[in-house]
């Protein structure tokens, strides 16, 4: 599944990336968002976009666009 | 011997800065990096009798830049290596988020560069029960690690240890040039350091056994009301409510003693300087000059308190990811939030507050729209212009037609600010909207020592950089307004003035004498350089059923646009008394041209109000929006592009109403 289809509040662990560009996930990785990584969806903003995550120790704003590109599975 | 330069990078939020201004006290100054308008913070540290540089490096998340300020900080390690500096860059993590921040240290010194790691916010990691194990840490990572606490100053003197000027300076020849480095090379070097970042945070780290760190936990609890789908909004309305407030409302009382401070002072001097050059150029020039810089001060002080406090307190990040999502069709993000809003009060705070936005490009477009915004300087030009052609018996739907053009007048700024915004969508401005991901630090109190210190760094900023540029150009508008002198025009004036001066006192005496003076401002500026000039360019603007006299009165506007209203005040020798503008509206409205008819009419109103909406008419903008690109090639594009744009809107207006 993918972290948007990932209920809120339920850690879920990255396995995989799907239909992203190396630079992007390059980034993403230097963020903290990483396979293997545990992530938390936890807070819609307002206009449901962006959602408040906890990855590792750390809270990010992800936007909407990005969750349905970042594969979970149970953590 | 070249001196020692100590770079310090990092993520942003990681305590830089805090620790940048620790180390460096007040020997500190702002400059730009090379070839571009990036914000360079450089300070100076006495270490072992020597100074020691310190560079303040703009926060990077990754080896792989994507906004110009993180290409900087790599460029800038880069042009060390080339020029052969004693270089040591100073790795500045967050101890409670430390295994994020390890993977740029060890980037780094696979790079070839010579590292070392300082753990910051040491404090909040015992809080938080997160262990960090120095000696591992260095050990893995090979480089010094020290452990510090800036905002406490705790463990300072470990850095100032490694900041002592070495013997043998480390070798950068081999050290990677990250200009020239492929994509493929820095992903690698990336992937490298992640994993032995991760190796070093096993070692090294240990995380307490619950879930989630106190406070981050804190954090979500506060985010679970302020990004609340209700509350969340309510909440950032009455937080901009209260930004705006204090803009208008908290500076206005401090803006208006400084005013009339410096009016009495200049009209003190009048009174006790005999009347002439001398007078004039402190009364009219010099002292109106400091004041069009000085009464800015309190608004920016204000403004950069309350953005630095949400800024410092975590909510910054959260209020602009609330508004991203509204903005985004438009080519803009949540960032340009705060710019356009303070941009309401004033451009000049508006414009500095884009310093905000990381990406140079999009600072640069929020310094590009938020003059259009209503500042308060075009209230007095609206409020005249609207009460004199509006009637008031215009009452739309009921309402007060005064009242809803003047929102009218408001809505049409932002309309226009977002359909520009639209329009650089395709244009080289226009930057991919910026990081999917925006990191959330932390809620954390903020310190009013730094609060002060960032405050300060931006009033004096102000005063010293823009401040110049606008004083020297009062002096010129107001050199423009007085030479040269038209004794044709101004001679018999000022003899009849010299007659009724020297009859006895009387009411009626210092009415006309009073009456007589109003007229010869008026003929000295219509025999001016500005007054030539406004004949000049009145066949330019003509179609927009403009004369010279209201020529005059815009070109003047360009010191503040309030000044418009001055400018015509003295022309229809209305006098420069506060309240005269009631004679003003009246001789407005029963001007006529030598055939009889009226000389401006609704359609030159609409017109009128259009161009200030849309035209740059402010010298204080244009010195700022050059301050902070660092060239006067955007502030000129920027003149151009908006008088071009209102001038073309306000001959259509001219013609809708004719």
């Amino acid at each position: 599944m993918t972290l948007d289809e990932a209920a809120l509040d339920v850690p879920v662990r990255i396995t995989g990336f799907v239909a992203m560009d190396p630079a992007e996930r390059g980034r993403l990785s230097g963020m903290g968002v990483r396979a293997g990584a545990v992530i938390t969806k936890l807070i819609p903003t307002p206009l449901r976009d962006p959602v408040e995550c906890l990855v590792g120790p750390q809270l990010l704003a992800l936007e909407r666009r990005l969750l349905s590109r970042i594969e979970v599975e149970a953590a | 011997m070249k001196k020692r330069v100590i770079a310090l990078a990092g993520r942003p939020n990681t305590g830089k800065t805090t620790l940048f201004n620790a180390l460096t006290g007040m020997r500190q100054r702002v400059a730009n990096f090379a070839g571009c308008t990036v914000e360079k913070a450089v300070g100076e540290v006495e270490v072992s009798g020597e100074d020691v540089e310190i560079v303040d490096l703009p926060g990077t998340h990754s080896l792989l830049p994507e906004t110009e300020d993180e290409k900087v900080a790599f460029r800038f390690l880069s042009e060390c290596a080339e020029e052969g500096a004693d270089l040591l860059v100073l790795c500045v993590g967050e101890a409670s988020n430390l295994s994020n921040c390890l993977a740029l240290t060890a980037a780094l010194k696979s790079a070839g560069y010579p590292v070392a790691l300082v753990v910051n916010m040491i404090d909040e990691a015992r809080l938080n029960g997160v262990g960090v194990h120095a000696e591992s840490l260095s050990g893995s990572l090979g480089v010094p690690v020290v452990e510090v606490s800036a905002r406490h100053r705790e463990g300072l003197d470990g850095v100032m240890e490694l900041l002592k000027p070495h013997p043998l300076r480390a070798d950068l020849t081999e050290a990677l040039d990250f200009r020239t480095a492929s994509k493929s090379r820095l992903r690698d070097l990336q992937e490298e350091a992640i994993a032995k970042a991760e190796q070093a945070a096993a070692a090294g780290i240990t995380l307490p056994s619950r879930a989630r760190l106190r406070t981050i936990s804190r954090s979500i609890r506060i985010d679970r009301v302020l990004l609340h789908p209700i509350a969340g909004p309510i909440i950032l309305a009455a937080t901009m409510f209260l930004l705006f407030q204090a803009l208008f409302s908290w500076a206005k009382p401090v803006m208006d003693l400084l005013s009339a401070a410096l009016a009495a002072l200049s009209e003190g001097l009048r009174a006790r300087l005999p009347e002439g050059m001398i007078s004039s150029l402190l009364c009219d020039g010099a002292i109106p000059g400091i004041s069009a810089v000085v009464v800015f001060v309190p608004q920016i002080a204000i403004l950069f308190t309350l953005i630095g406090a949400l800024e410092h307190s975590g909510y910054l990040p959260r209020a602009g990811a609330m508004v991203d999502r509204a903005l985004r069709p438009f080519g803009l993000d949540g960032k340009v939030f705060i710019p356009f809003l303070s941009g309401f009060a004033c451009a000049i705070p508006g414009v500095m507050a884009a310093r905000t936005i990381a990406s140079e490009k999009r600072r640069l477009v929020a310094i590009l729209l938020t003059p259009l915004m209503t500042c308060s300087a075009r209230l007095p030009v609206y409020a005249l212009i609207i009460t004199a052609f509006v009637p008031a018996s215009y009452r739309p739907l009921g309402l007060n037609g005064q009242g809803v053009v003047m929102a009218f007048m408001y809505v049409f700024g932002v309309v226009m600010a977002l359909l520009l915004a639209l329009a650089l969508k395709w244009t080289r401005l226009y930057e991919a909207h910026p990081s999917p991901v925006t990191v959330l630090p932390p809620y954390r109190v903020p310190r009013a020592k730094e609060l002060a210190r960032y405050v300060w760094a931006r009033c004096w900023h102000f005063v010293g950089r823009a401040g110049q540029v606008i004083f020297l150009v009062s002096l010129a508008l107001w050199a423009m307004a007085m030479f040269p002198r038209n004794a044709k025009l101004v001679g018999p004036l000022e003899a009849k003035a010299a007659a009724v001066q020297a009859e006895p006192s009387s009411p009626d005496r210092d009415a006309r004498l009073g009456e007589l003076k109003h007229q010869a401002a008026a003929a000295r500026i219509e025999g001016s350089l500005l007054g030539m000039t406004g004949r000049a360019v009145e066949p330019v603007f003509r179609p927009l059923g403009w004369d010279w006299r209201v020529s005059v009165a815009v070109m003047s506007s360009l010191a503040a646009r309030e000044v418009f209203v001055g400018t015509l005040g003295t022309i229809y020798a209305m006098g420069r008394e506060a309240g005269s503008s009631e004679g003003l509206i009246r001789a407005l409205r029963e001007a006529k041209k030598p055939d009889g008819s009226p000389r401006y009419t609704i359609a030159t109103a609409a017109g009128l109000l259009i161009f200030f909406a849309l035209a740059l008419q402010c010298v204080s903008t244009i010195a700022i929006v050059r301050r902070e690109t660092g060239s006067w090639k955007w502030p000129a594009i920027q003149f151009s592009c908006y008088f071009v744009l209102a001038y073309a809107l306000s001959l259509a207006a001219v013609h809708l109403f004719a």
